[in-house]
């Protein structure tokens, strides 16, 4: 059956998936802390930013959930992971062409380690996360709700998405040529499409509907709840997991087909 | 008799004839069409054989006969159209020796990442990892901790080679790499391959140099235009490849 051969044979080679990502890690790493500094310092600022326009210069009665900077640097980290994913995934076989021509091993190995890797960067900036989540609840102004216990649902679901778009986009572009500006301005749009800035509640109904369609609106959600009222849209939720899961067989199922063309090109 | 360690059935791979097929989104909506040429051939087809445990073939043909389109797929780094290609066991391919190796990395770092990649724990390249420098010999002794890129090509070629070969996996496949490295390094790589093969390794050899078929291999296929031309004995093998040779040179 597709995929699970597939995982299989990922399974059998974890090892060397480890030796990939701790590579990738100590490259961004590579002996100080500045690495990390531009991980957390880019959606830090860009969350600054955001603040100070809708609530400063627009005015906004209500960005999204209270406090808003909150609701920001949740949304912001969380999308940095993903949109990452996305844009590394689709160079993923093509910038390791010498290492996927020469090793004989799954090769959808590359996309998997590409994630993990930006995965542990992300789980490494949930820290400061805390620290802010802690401030506003020393302030009063949020307080923890049980549904932060599936914040690691919410994680995997991300990886699990990011594997399965991943392996569309990882052989698409090596095949096509200009794929990697397309990833970029669908990005873009993603970016507003996800409720990242506001909160799905806040959209009218018809855009609710549509949102249901973007899985990261429903992972972000899950993501988010612990932190607010604890209050999620289940609708909005089951089919971020029901996407997930499709685009994961799909991308398996892609993958496997572009493979031998594939291995020509590259 | 047991199971052949390589099996091959039926194989066929199609290519483009250009080599470059990759197409442009913008130019599929804006004029839907694809400027890249769709012409392809195949550059192996009906190509079946299989090569028994300690077994030493060496594979010889003309320039673009598909001998290292064949060898790739028997690696396992190239997929088939047609039919399969089976290995029982798993290889250590001597093609494109440097790929593993990356430049920014010290030679230490790509030992244990290479290894990594051809599926030994730390533990088993901890344990060879000497081995794997002496052999390379006192130069690369010294620069282990260089840069790659720092390497000439000649001594990089030499840690890829001493790297595979202690892998010590069962079927050795190699594509002309014994053309490389100076001739005290060749003597020894020689060496280290006849251990190889009596060490009951199955070698899978590709070459233009009658001398190491002669020397390695026992029996040849011949490849003539993806077609799998004979199979034999290694010296007939030759003798006919030379014949042919020289006929088309004549017309």
């Amino acid at each position: 059956m597709i995929g699970v051969s597939q995982f299989r044979g990922l399974m059998a080679n974890r090892q060397v998936v480890r030796t990939l990502v701790e590579r990738d890690l100590r490259v961004r790493y590579a002996g100080s802390v500045l690495g990390w500094v531009w991980t957390v310092l880019d959606p830090l600022l860009m969350a600054l930013i955001y603040l100070v326009v809708f609530t400063v210069i627009f005015q906004a009665r209500r960005g999204g959930h209270q406090p808003y900077f909150l609701h920001l640097v949740t949304g912001l980290f969380l999308w940095q992971w993903f949109a990452q994913n996305m844009t590394e995934t689709s160079r993923a076989l093509l910038s390791e062409a010498r290492l996927v021509r020469s090793a004989n091993l799954p090769r959808e190995l590359w996309v998997v380690r590409v994630v993990l890797a930006k995965g542990v960067e992300f789980v490494l900036t949930l820290p400061v996360i805390a620290a802010f989540t802690i401030f506003y609840m020393i302030t009063g102004q949020t307080k923890l709700h049980w549904t932060i216990v599936l914040l690691p649902v919410s994680l995997v679901l991300t990886f699990l998405l990011s594997v399965g778009i991943g392996m569309i986009l990882a052989p698409v572009t090596v095949l096509v040529n200009d794929m990697a500006r397309v990833v970029r301005i669908v990005l873009r749009l993603g970016f507003y499409a996800t409720p990242v800035l506001y909160s799905a509640d806040m959209a009218p109904p018809v855009l609710q509907k549509l949102l249901l369609f973007n899985p990261m609106s429903g992972i972000l959600e899950l993501f988010r709840s612990g932190f607010f009222k604890g209050e999620m849209n289940i609708l909005s939720v089951s089919s971020a997991v029901v996407l997930t899961v499709v685009l994961l067989f799909v991308g398996a199922f892609v993958f496997k087909r572009l493979e031998p063309a594939v291995l020509k090109e590259i | 008799m047991a199971k052949p360690v390589i099996e091959v059935r039926n194989l066929g791979i199609e290519f483009y004839r250009s080599r470059r097929r990759r197409m442009s989104l913008r130019e599929m909506v804006l004029k839907r069409q694809n400027s890249a040429p769709s012409e392809t051939f195949w550059a192996l087809r009906n190509i079946s054989f299989d090569v028994a445990r300690g077994e030493a073939v060496g594979l010889v043909g003309g320039n673009g006969s598909g001998k290292s389109t064949l060898l790739r797929m028997i690696a396992g780094v190239m997929l088939p159209d047609e039919g399969h290609a089976t290995v029982r066991g798993r290889v250590a391919p001597l093609i494109e020796l440097t790929g593993g190796f990356l430049g920014e990395l010290t030679a230490r770092e790509n030992v244990y990442l290479a290894a990594g990649l051809h599926g030994l724990t730390k533990e088993q390249i901890d344990a060879r990892f000497d081995e794997i420098v002496d052999f390379a010999g006192p130069q690369v002794q010294a620069g282990m901790d260089m840069p790659f890129r720092h390497f000439s090509s000649g001594m990089q070629v030499r840690i890829a080679f001493a790297l595979i070969t202690t892998l010590d996996q069962p079927v050795v496949l190699v594509d002309e790499v014994l053309a490389v490295g100076d001739r005290a390094f060749r003597e020894k790589c020689y060496e280290r391959m006849e251990n190889m093969l009596s060490g009951g390794k199955t070698l899978f050899l590709v070459s233009h140099s009658e001398h190491d078929l002669r020397r390695f291999a026992e029996r040849g296929l011949y490849l003539a235009s993806g077609h799998l031309k004979s199979d034999g004995p290694i010296d007939e093998v030759i003798a006919q490849y030379n014949a042919d040779a020289d006929a088309d040179a004549a017309s």
